[in-house]
């Protein structure tokens, strides 16, 4: 049974099913936290102060073949508190032992805000808005936590077995993850929210060698696998054990591969690789932080400019790219941002031009304008900052076969293998783990390390038709940003999509 | 800044008062704590001044022929997290089938070396104020310069405490302070970054000032012609490329599946005999740290040893499965499995300065930042990468024009190959997802890297 994804507008109202009934902070505990914390930011002098309260298990059971299997149960509970004091911003956090870490993460926040001031020559203002209140929940079917050590150890181990069946695979990993967390916002406006989320997810790797050449395959994606916003009934729906023979054996089959030569050619992606295509060369280039230059020094610029919306194309008419974290689901999945803005759709880019940005309230106040919702933050320890939320390739019509068909002459690519792109989000080049040569519309032979690369608005000005929504899926990935470097847990999905013309076999 | 989070005595007794509830065969404990103070800066605002406490205490506990991990984020949970490891490894082990592996034991007690020069006062009193002053001070430099810049100071503590029952107990605390700037002038730009254990050290107002004077001297940029060209990478861009020779082949779990250079190649020649990349946490230089969280002492391993293949790094359950010692490289990555890792990497310096190394350069490059560097063809140890940020044309042995970001599919192992000089002076940048990870490296000359694609311009 699913409980409906589901929000209210009262913190407490919502009942929260059995999955989310767990931990310190279930409910009842955080309010006086919140309080305690806003409380001392606004005695303190900020004229606005945001507190995140949240308390995270995670789950992770690796197996490694040769060594003895790894599992983990990983908990934290803390708070983050930013403050905003003569216009200069101040942000502190801490793991929480007791009440009076609530008060001393402000105290530290409106400290730093002060040191601040002696530094800063501009200064902020953030336009004041109504308190946002509002409860949320993942629909869990299968608590993952409540699984038996058995299944999984089950699943790997026959993952682990099966991908290692085929001769030639070297090394394989198999792995399943689960995580919970409690998340409390509190501001100064009076917003008061609660946000209760359970994800899951697996994976599978085989590793082939031969004659100095080894390469790899991976399911369900390249890179930690893949996670979803969903009880343990996603775990099950990936059939790791059955997929993972599959991998071992294009492992190896890719090892007597041949390599093309490169040149242009058409190609379609498959929705793997396409998320992040996405993410790198869509998302980042959108993030307004970043077009605004706070992450010059680390995460780099874009080639986008604050002043592009509506002006600027970026891809062919067959490019729609949408922002939307009310899709249940996926990493990218909430009712609020780290910053309590309510989320809501978005397009990012409609038939090819830019519409609109990824932007915090700080950034988009900058540009005149109101916040998508992506300030995203990794957990209480880390200040939010412009990530991706669901960021979407929207489909098209009809099928994978028909694109092929389409293009008739061809390959067809995916799952990362490497991925490199400028610090401007323009000159992008991508291996892949797999690729199939296409003639007259029908996948042939398997040739191994492909690549592919191009310039951001020519490569998406090559786009020439996606998939239809059957063959849309959504993966849900980490991403690296800030100084220090913090995590966003994000999504992207994308149908299989066709690109005329496109350099490959650069590497 | 505040001092340690934890603390020795604390620290350690809650580790000792918690493994006493240990209800498994083996089990080991440690606390990763960590106080990072970060002033952020861009354009005319600091924007981003944090304080950022993380604390972790993660427990393994063996029973029979499974192990388990839990963690907490405070040392009040330690006893709690014991017991749950303890009972989940029970579990676990009582749910499995016959094992086909079995899982590796804790460390024994082993002396650790000691911690002197970890901890400086000087990086205490880097504190919040004097970060933001200096950063004031570095935007009005870029202004009155006519150019802009954004960068982060920062100051740290950092800790470990590691108790197991085979009797090991080790504390230390380091302290750590660093930098990192872009200036950014017209279409130019250069960058300066460091990292140590002192911040009286760093030289930030000096680095500082450098690079704005260097991008604003630049203003425009020219296309890197595509090419093979004679390049000297400043020692951030060097760090880069030798943080990816531990993928090729230099950690127990490559040598155990007898992939990579340090399986298939022992001891083959890769560079000339000048060349030594090593990871070694215990030689004073980037972030030295004396052991690992699983408390073994870290030892100095030699991947490239004098131009040969040496030795891979590993952890407890890699070196038994290897039949070797751990090397003191146990590491735990987010959302990862664990697995040893090269977390203080350097290249040996030579002894060239840098300008040196321009001058034995008729027509060439000058690469100062790499940047989305990713492995691509570990067997040929190739990268696939971009320049970044101050990059310059180098003509008669002079920096002239500034570069344009150019892509580059290259390999490392080649291009060390190829290196015919090497810098006298370290600098150190961190490894981002590696706790208390860095790489250090000087400036090297290579004689003979493709920039560009091998079809025609990007």
């Amino acid at each position: 049974m699913r409980v409906p994804e589901a929000g209210s507008r009262e913190p407490g109202s919502l009942e929260l099913s059995a999955a989310h009934q767990w931990g310190d902070l279930a409910r009842g505990t955080a309010g006086p936290l919140l309080e305690a914390a806003v409380g001392t930011a606004a005695g303190g002098g900020a004229s606005y102060a945001d507190v995140r309260l949240s308390e995270t298990e995670e789950l992770r059971l690796y197996a490694v073949s040769g060594r003895a299997p790894d599992e983990r149960i990983e908990g934290s509970l803390g708070l983050g508190v930013r403050v905003l004091v003569d216009g200069v911003w101040g942000f502190a956090s801490r793991p929480l032992r007791d009440a009076a870490d609530a008060a001393a993460a402000a105290a530290d926040a409106l400290s730093n805000a002060r040191a601040a001031a002696a530094g800063s020559r501009e200064r902020v203002v953030l336009p004041a808005r109504d308190a946002e209140c509002g409860c949320y929940q993942t629909a869990v079917a299968v608590d993952p936590f409540a699984v038996d050590a058995a299944v999984r150890e089950r699943i790997v181990s026959d993952a682990l077995a099966a991908a290692t069946a085929t001769a030639g695979v070297v090394q394989a990993q198999a792995g399943v993850n689960a995580k919970r967390s409690h998340r409390y916002f509190a501001s100064t406006e009076g917003s008061r929210q609660e946000q209760h989320f359970v994800e899951s997810g697996g994976m599978v790797l085989a590793v082939a060698a031969g004659h100095d050449i080894v390469q790899r395959r991976s399911y369900p994606n390249s890179f930690h696998g893949n996670t979803a916003a969903a009880g343990w009934e996603y775990v099950t729906e990936l059939g790791l054990p059955e997929q993972a023979a599959r991998v071992g054996a294009e492992a190896v089959q890719l090892l007597t591969a041949p390599v093309i030569g490169s040149g242009t050619a058409d190609i379609v992606i498959g929705p793997a690789q396409l998320a992040l295509q996405i993410h790198e060369s869509t998302g980042h280039a959108l993030e307004l932080d970043r077009i605004l230059g706070d992450e010059a020094n680390f995460a780099g610029r874009s080639f986008i400019g604050p002043d592009a919306v509506g002006r600027l194309k970026y891809g062919s008419p067959a490019v729609n790219v949408v922002a939307d974290a009310t899709v249940p689901g996926t990493r990218g999945s909430f009712m609020f941002d780290d910053e309590g803005t309510r989320t809501r759709r978005t397009m990012l880019v409609t038939e090819g031009m830019i519409t609109n940005f990824l932007s915090s309230r700080d950034s988009a106040a900058r540009i005149g304008s109101e916040s998508t919702a992506a300030a995203r933050s990794d957990g209480w320890g880390f200040l939010p900052l412009c990530f991706a939320t669901n960021v979407f390739l929207e489909p098209g019509t009809g099928t994978t076969d028909e694109l092929l068909d389409r293009m008739g002459a061809g390959y067809y690519l995916d799952d990362n293998r490497s991925w490199s792109i400028d610090s401007q989000r323009l000159n992008f080049q991508f291996g892949t783990e797999v690729a199939w040569e296409v003639r007259n519309g029908k996948r042939t032979r398997l040739v191994r390390d492909f690549s592919y690369g191009g310039i951001t608005p020519q490569f998406w000005g090559s786009l020439e038709a996606s998939a239809g929504p059957a063959e849309f899926r959504t993966f849900g990935m980490p991403c690296g940003k800030g100084e220090p470097k913090e995590w966003g847990f994000l999504s992207h999905g994308a149908a299989p999509a066709l690109f005329r013309a496109v350099r490959i076999g650069v590497a | 800044m505040p001092g340690a989070w934890a603390g020795q005595d604390h620290a350690l007794a809650a580790l000792e008062d918690a493994l006493k509830s240990a209800e498994a065969d083996q089990a080991e404990i440690f606390v990763a704590a960590r106080t990072g103070e970060h002033t952020r800066f861009a354009g005319e605002r600091v924007h981003q001044p944090q304080t950022i406490v993380e604390c972790q205490v993660m427990v393994r506990a063996v029973a029979g022929t499974a192990s388990a991990r839990v963690a907490v984020s405070s040392l009040e949970a330690a006893r709690d997290a014991v017991a749950a490891a303890s009972e989940l490894a029970r579990r676990r082990d009582g749910a499995s089938g016959k094992a086909d592996t079995v899982p590796h034991g804790v460390a024994g007690a082993a002396t650790i070396a000691g911690t002197a020069g970890l901890w400086h006062e000087s990086t205490l009193a880097f504190d919040a104020v004097a970060r933001s002053v200096l950063a004031g001070q570095i935007m009005d430099a870029a202004r009155s310069a006519g150019a802009s810049v954004a960068g982060v100071l920062t100051a740290a503590v950092t800790e470990l405490a590691v108790a197991t029952s085979g009797g090991q107990r080790c504390y230390a605390a380091a302290t750590e302070a660093g930098f990192s700037l872009t200036a950014l002038a017209g279409q130019a730009s250069s960058y300066a970054a460091d990292l140590g254990r002192d911040a009286s050290g760093l030289g930030v107002r000096e680095r500082a000032e450098n690079a704005i004077s260097q991008a604003a001297a630049a203003q425009d940029v020219i296309a890197v012609p595509d090419g093979v060209h004679d390049v000297v990478f400043g020692g951030l861009a060097t760090g880069e490329l030798i943080g990816f020779v531990p993928d090729f082949g230099f950690t127990g779990p490559a040598v155990a599946a007898g992939i990579g250079l340090v399986a298939t190649r022992p001891h083959a020649v890769l560079a000339p005999s000048d060349i030594t990349v090593a990871d070694d946490a215990t030689a004073g230089v980037g972030l030295p740290f004396p052991f690992d969280c699983e408390g073994t002492p870290k030892r100095r391993v030699e991947l490239i040893s004098a131009g040969h293949v040496g030795g891979s790094v590993s952890d407890l359950a890699s070196a038994a499965a290897t039949g070797g010692m751990s090397t003191g490289h146990a590491h735990i990555a987010r959302e990862s499995s664990p697995a040893p890792e090269a977390a203080n990497l350097i290249l040996m310096p030579g002894g060239a300065s840098e300008a040196e190394l321009i001058a034995g350069v008729e027509r060439g490059l000058y690469i100062q930042r790499l940047w989305y560097n990713r492995l691509v063809d570990a067997e040929a140890g190739t990268v696939v990468g971009t320049s970044r940020d101050g990059c310059f044309l180098i003509e008669d042995g002079r920096l002239t024009a500034g570069l344009q970001t150019g892509r580059f599919t290259e390999s490392v192992l080649g291009a060390l190959a190829r290196t015919d000089g090497i810098g006298s002076q370290l600098i150190t940048q961190p490894v981002p997802n590696v706790w208390n990870g860095c790489s250090s490296a000087p400036a090297i000359r290579v004689r003979g890297f493709r920039f560009g694609s091998r079809q025609g311009k990007d």
